[in-house]
């Protein structure tokens, strides 16, 4: 790693913390402000009461998620979006169409830059769009995406299609290792349907790693030329 | 008499987490733009990258907002608001709602989500739940990011030549969340949320029209890519993947006007 890369990176890591210790506060200043504001004071059992049945669930989500999608984003875009939320909705879709487009290489710094420039500016379009519609089009809302609107069909189907054609390129591009995981995510929900994503999309993750590494060792990825594996020289480095 | 939800003290606070989100946003933006050009990117390939991704959000976003005011009739406008610009999203916002709520169930109080909610102390409530429910990721992150990063450095990095075996994880990683997606698409049921006591669907389950705009939107792309490839469309690159997720949208209003409902609305596993 060179010196740039390495100063750029470490900036990356002091920055986004202190961006992410700030955003602790701004949130947290929501409940406090209310409870002054209004001089409104639930009671801690109250609050505790409703946080048992969330925490388990939210916050082993979140583990989960980091573990998952941090990679995923690089650095910056991970400080980012964690904060702004909707990650895999929004902010990896466009994190790996950029990549995609300019053909940066994983683990690079200019793959690094694209991710974050991705992500900023799709953070910044979506709470654009969300201010200008709640001052402005709140009133109209219902024409655009109420139950008998002419539009209605199209926002139930925004993720078929943002994923159709995002999978369009990327899957054709790498189909060798694309049908194990797709096959894994529709014999899953065969099971059992109502699966959410959070849980889904580690589980394809994990079946995609495992299938590409046995592929990769057996060579099917290579030409039949069968490659050294790769963790057998990690753990002779170490 | 003007609901404490939606006054200006609210829509203050609103103000204060957006100027936040836009100025942390905008300061990574700068930041990554200028030592982009330092590692050799083009200013065209970065603008590539801001109008692609606006476009591709665009659509999503506005998803997004609905479900704000999917939350707007318990939670008025506001709240739901700030809650989808900092990490949020619906299914969260609506389980905490309703965990916060419950809490409150001795009888005195309506409590069930989906009614208006005219008690401070239980709209408090609420947003106490749903702010420390979505926070743990904020602390586990400047804590833990800088190590997870390195450990995946070492894996993807350990490959001899030209770091295939890295691409390949990186590659399999996407792959795995597309994954996700289309099964949902081709398999899954539609999401559910609890309101007013029972399971009500949001959007619709894999059936008819997921399968059509899923193929919609592959084949717009795959013609498209081959469009540009031919003729050299370098300039129109960016706006491939988002014209074929619009495609796909277009083709489902298109498929509800033309086909009867019960094929067109025609759900594989509907909830009962």
């Amino acid at each position: 790693m060179n010196k740039t890369k390495r100063n750029y990176m470490d900036a990356t890591h002091t920055w986004g913390r202190i961006f992410m210790v700030t955003a602790i506060c701004v949130l947290v200043a929501v409940p406090v402000a209310i409870c002054i504001k209004f001089d409104a004071w639930p009671t801690f059992n109250q609050v505790f009461k409703g946080l048992l049945k969330v925490i388990p669930i939210f916050w082993t989500s979140a583990v989960l998620e980091i573990i998952v999608y941090a990679p995923m984003l690089g650095t910056g875009a991970t400080y980012l979006s964690f904060v702004t939320g909707n990650i895999t909705n929004l902010k990896l879709p466009c994190v790996l169409n950029s990549r995609e487009l300019a053909k940066t290489k994983p683990g690079t710094e200019a793959d690094e830059v694209i991710s974050t420039i991705a992500t900023a500016t799709s953070s910044i379009v979506t709470t654009v769009i969300l201010a200008v519609g709640v001052l402005a089009l709140t009133p109209v809302l219902p024409a655009l995406t109420g139950e008998d609107s002419a539009l209605k069909p199209a926002f139930d189907q925004v993720l078929p299609a943002l994923f159709g054609a995002l999978g369009a390129g990327y899957l054709a591009k790498h189909w060798r290792i694309s049908f194990v995981p797709v096959i894994a995510a529709v014999i899953v929900l065969m099971f059992d349907g109502s699966l959410g994503t959070g849980t889904l999309i580690p589980i394809c993750v994990v079946v995609s790693i495992l299938a590409a590494y046995l592929m990769y060792i057996s060579g099917f990825l290579t030409g039949g030329v069968k490659p050294e594996n790769p963790l057998k020289g990690m753990k002779k480095k170490k | 008499m003007q609901d404490f939800k939606e006054s200006g003290f609210m829509y203050g606070l609103a103000a204060m987490v957006i100027v936040f989100v836009l100025a942390q946003s905008l300061f990574f933006l700068i930041r990554a733009w200028k030592h982009g050009k330092e590692v050799g990117l083009t200013t065209s390939d970065m603008k590539k990258a801001v109008t692609s991704s606006a476009l591709f959000t665009i659509a999503p976003a506005i998803a997004i907002f609905a479900t704000v005011v999917t939350l707007a009739s318990t939670l008025g406008i506001v709240l739901p608001w700030i809650r989808l610009t900092v990490v949020g999203n619906l299914q969260y916002e609506v389980t905490a709602a309703q965990a916060a709520l419950e809490s409150f169930q001795d009888g005195s109080s309506i409590a069930v989500f989906g009614q208006n909610i005219t008690d401070p102390k239980i709209f408090a409530a609420v947003s106490w739940v749903m702010t420390i429910g979505v926070i743990f990721s904020l602390l586990l992150i400047p804590i833990f990011l800088k190590k997870i990063q390195s450990k995946v450095g070492q894996v993807t990095n350990n490959s001899s030549g030209d770091n295939k075996f890295g691409d390949i994880i990186s590659a399999a990683t996407f792959i795995g969340l597309i994954s996700a997606f289309i099964g949902n698409a081709i398999a899954g049921k539609a999401s559910t949320i609890k309101q007013e006591g029972k399971l009500t669907p949001v959007g619709m389950g894999a059936g008819v029209m997921s399968v059509t705009v899923l193929i919609t939107s592959v084949i717009v792309v795959v013609v498209l890519q081959a469009l540009c490839k031919k003729f050299k469309w370098e300039k129109f690159e960016p706006f491939v993947m988002p014209i074929g997720m619009f495609a796909g949208m277009g083709m489902a209003v298109l498929m509800h006007y033309v086909l009867p409902e019960s094929i067109s609305t025609f759900e594989w596993r509907p909830i009962a």
